[in-house]
């Protein structure tokens, strides 16, 4: 028996014999199954990744110039590293909030677990858009935290909070908490409580308990959720635009930029490298873990 | 949320970023649909945007102007198909004019929303044409027709062209809504003295205090005008801009820069939670938060006047009362009607004398002001603004 893991959720999957695959698929071969996805993905994923880049190569003729300019722009290079910045610092902050709240939600009775999960999932459910808003309206000059701050006399003077990197973080961690919380969750609560509980008979404290039997246990949730936290976090671009400060110029603003003046090839070229970059966070992780690990089986 | 449900709100967004005051107002309006069918309370979505709202039309508006008769060459038969922007803003169309033309020309209006070239070129290449005419950025309208014939040539024979300036009127569209693009400061932000242009803007000794200047991205252009201004330029030799020493004086200002803007609306929000204490700005927005009490004042001098034109799609079946319409909506009254529901220009300057004394203080293209304005050269935006944009990026960054 295994888990496979969908988007970070583990399921059970059944590994029986190909008669009861038969059973399992109401009579059709299973490849039949599969197709429906692989056109749809076919048609409305590869392809247009597969025309993007051409159109980064083959424009107006076979030329890595797009690239080359890339390459050679100090000013494209550090936009690169604003965003690697930018999302490291928010997966890292999202799992370390993330964490302990999975761990509660694993451990509560399911009836209270799933009232908290409500709580998770409507902020996943609502706008992206919403949220960054409401947080525009919180970190304001005149906004609650300077309100309060100043009411309580902690402050004389309001904090310049809103379009700063600072108000970046914390909104994009708002908004990408729940991609973390997820599979966490679901890691956490496939693991035992007995096991930590036998780590305590034999000795472990608390601290130990957790460094040797739930962290190594949980790390499959861990990087799926930091994956998931990572690769999304490269493709920002609503939230820096708007709670952002001068210089939290992110990838996706140059891409749509370059769009907007029909700069196609080059736009290409920089979603590309962005592909290639997520792609390339992904291999590295499931070299190190194997990929087995990273989809959760334990 | 789907992912496409995602991506269109990202989309819409952006779009509301990008937009001048009434396009904002109508992307505002498509976001919340999209948030009512994705179970997002429609009206928490009205209220989180509603700093995108379009300024609400001057209530119980003076008596309009009338018309009772056109020329003959504008009448016809038949009708138009014509895409604006929707909500109160097309609402204002339809009373200052799309309504008299029909009475006046026999020609029916038929309207749609959301103008885009991109559709343009798309319906024009497949020959589906869904609308006769548009309102569209001029500088979209000549980037297109760099890339084929999209576009049908406007009939000047048809038009009030002794009072439509020159600048006003292209090969490919005529404009027909021009918005300033003005300082705007906080009165209590300086004890002693008032801003006037940009070189006080520049000073930030003098009239110290965060700012915020258009952004380079989303759509929009940096200000490259103001900066030539403050760095000593007559408004009379602003274009052709030396793009580099453009730059060189927008980085002197760059360290007070707290925001670039890329929404209509962020600006005025700034100005009014005292973020900043000048900025550039749309001038209906500063109306609107004036109008609410924000100690806000504009500066009128050394401004830029930007504008929407009527444009007529290539082929499409209709183009000769496309004409006679765009040709109608630039007589004075027409004009003179849609200043007087909201607080845009007019580009008839006989439209002036239609227009209340009070309103008319108020509007870009008041004979007063618009002396005082640079009228915003979109040939050499055209011409220029991918080399001002290839340079935006690092100008931020360094």
């Amino acid at each position: 028996m295994g888990e496979a893991a969908i988007g970070g959720l583990q399921v059970p999957l059944r590994t029986a014999a190909p008669a009861r695959w038969r059973t399992a698929t109401f009579g059709l071969p299973a490849p039949l199954l599969v197709t429906p996805l692989l056109l749809f993905l076919g048609v409305f994923y590869a392809y247009p990744v597969a025309a993007m880049l051409w159109r980064s190569i083959a424009t107006p003729h076979f030329t890595t110039a797009h690239y080359a300019e890339l390459f050679s722009s100090d000013i494209y290079l550090l936009v690169f590293w604003i965003t690697l910045r930018i999302s490291l610092v928010t997966t890292i902050v999202a799992l370390m909030l993330g964490y302990p709240v999975a761990y509660l939600l694993a451990r509560l009775p399911p009836a209270r677990a799933n009232l908290l999960l409500i709580l998770v999932l409507v902020p996943f459910w609502s706008s992206i858009l919403v949220r960054t808003y409401a947080w525009m309206v919180l970190l304001g000059r005149n906004g609650v935290i300077n309100q309060f701050l100043l009411a309580i006399g902690v402050i004389q003077t309001p904090l310049r909070l809103l379009n700063t990197t600072f108000a970046v973080y914390v909104a994009m961690v708002h908004v990408l908490l729940p991609f973390m919380i997820l599979p966490l969750f679901a890691t956490l609560r496939g693991i035992d409580p007995a096991l930590l509980r036998a780590a305590a008979s034999l000795g472990a404290r608390p601290l130990a308990a957790f460094r040797q039997v739930l962290l190594p246990l949980s790390l499959p949730g861990v990087f799926a959720g930091s994956l998931l936290v990572f690769i999304l976090a490269l493709g920002f671009f609503i939230t820096p635009a708007l709670v952002g400060g001068p210089r939290d110029l992110m990838v996706a603003v140059l891409i749509q930029q370059q769009v907007e003046i029909l700069h196609w090839p080059f736009a290409s070229a920089l979603a590309m490298v962005l592909l290639i970059a997520a792609m390339a966070s992904f291999a590295l992780l499931s070299k190190a873990l194997g990929v087995e690990r990273l989809f959760g089986r334990t | 949320m789907s992912k496409e449900d995602a991506a269109r709100i990202v989309r819409l967004l952006g779009g509301i970023g990008a937009a001048p005051p009434h396009l904002a107002d109508f992307r505002r309006r498509q976001l919340i649909s999209a948030a009512a069918r994705l179970g997002v309370g429609a009206a928490a979505m009205a209220a989180l945007t509603a700093p995108f709202a379009f300024p609400a039309a001057a209530a119980a508006a003076a008596k309009l102007p009338e018309m009772t008769s056109v020329p003959d060459s504008l009448k016809g038969k038949g009708s138009v198909r014509v895409c604006s922007y929707g909500g109160a803003f097309q609402a204002a169309q339809r009373e200052a004019y799309f309504k008299l033309f029909e009475k006046l020309s026999g020609i029916r209006v038929i309207e749609s929303e959301g103008p885009d070239v991109a559709k343009v070129k798309a319906m024009v290449d497949t020959h589906s044409i869904e609308y006769d005419i548009g309102e569209f950025d001029r500088g979209d309208v000549i980037n297109l027709a760099r890339k084929g014939d999209y576009w049908e040539k406007i009939d000047y024979s048809l038009f009030d062209t002794g009072h439509i300036s020159a600048e006003y009127r292209y090969e490919y569209a005529v404009d027909m809504l021009p918005y300033g693009e003005i300082l705007a400061y906080r009165t209590d932000a300086f004890k002693d003295a008032k801003p006037t242009g940009w070189k006080d803007f520049w000073d930030a000794e003098k009239f110290p205090g965060p700012r915020t200047l258009i952004s380079g991205s989303g759509g929009l252009v940096p200000e490259l005008e103001f900066a030539e201004m403050a760095a000593g330029t007559p408004p009379d030799k602003v274009y052709p801009i030396n793009i580099d020493a453009a730059y060189a004086s927008l980085a002197k200002i760059k360290p007070s820069v707290v925001k670039w803007w890329e929404a209509g609306a962020i600006p005025a929000e700034m100005l009014n939670d005292k973020e900043v204490v000048m900025g550039s700005a749309w001038n209906g927005r500063i109306a609107a938060i004036q109008a609410a009490g924000a100690p806000v004042e504009v500066v009128w001098n050394q401004g830029l006047l930007k504008r929407d034109a009527w444009a007529i799609l290539k082929g499409t079946e209709n183009k000769e009362n496309a004409q006679k319409f765009c040709a109608f909506i630039t007589l004075p009254i027409s004009q003179a009607r849609l200043s007087m529901l909201i607080p845009y220009g007019f580009v008839n300057s006989a439209a002036a004398q239609y227009i209340p004394a009070s309103q008319l203080a108020r509007l870009p293209t008041a004979p007063s002001i618009i002396e005082q304005l640079i009228i915003f050269d979109s040939q050499w935006w055209a011409d220029n603004r991918d080399a001002v944009l290839a340079k935006w990026p690092a100008f931020l960054l360094k």
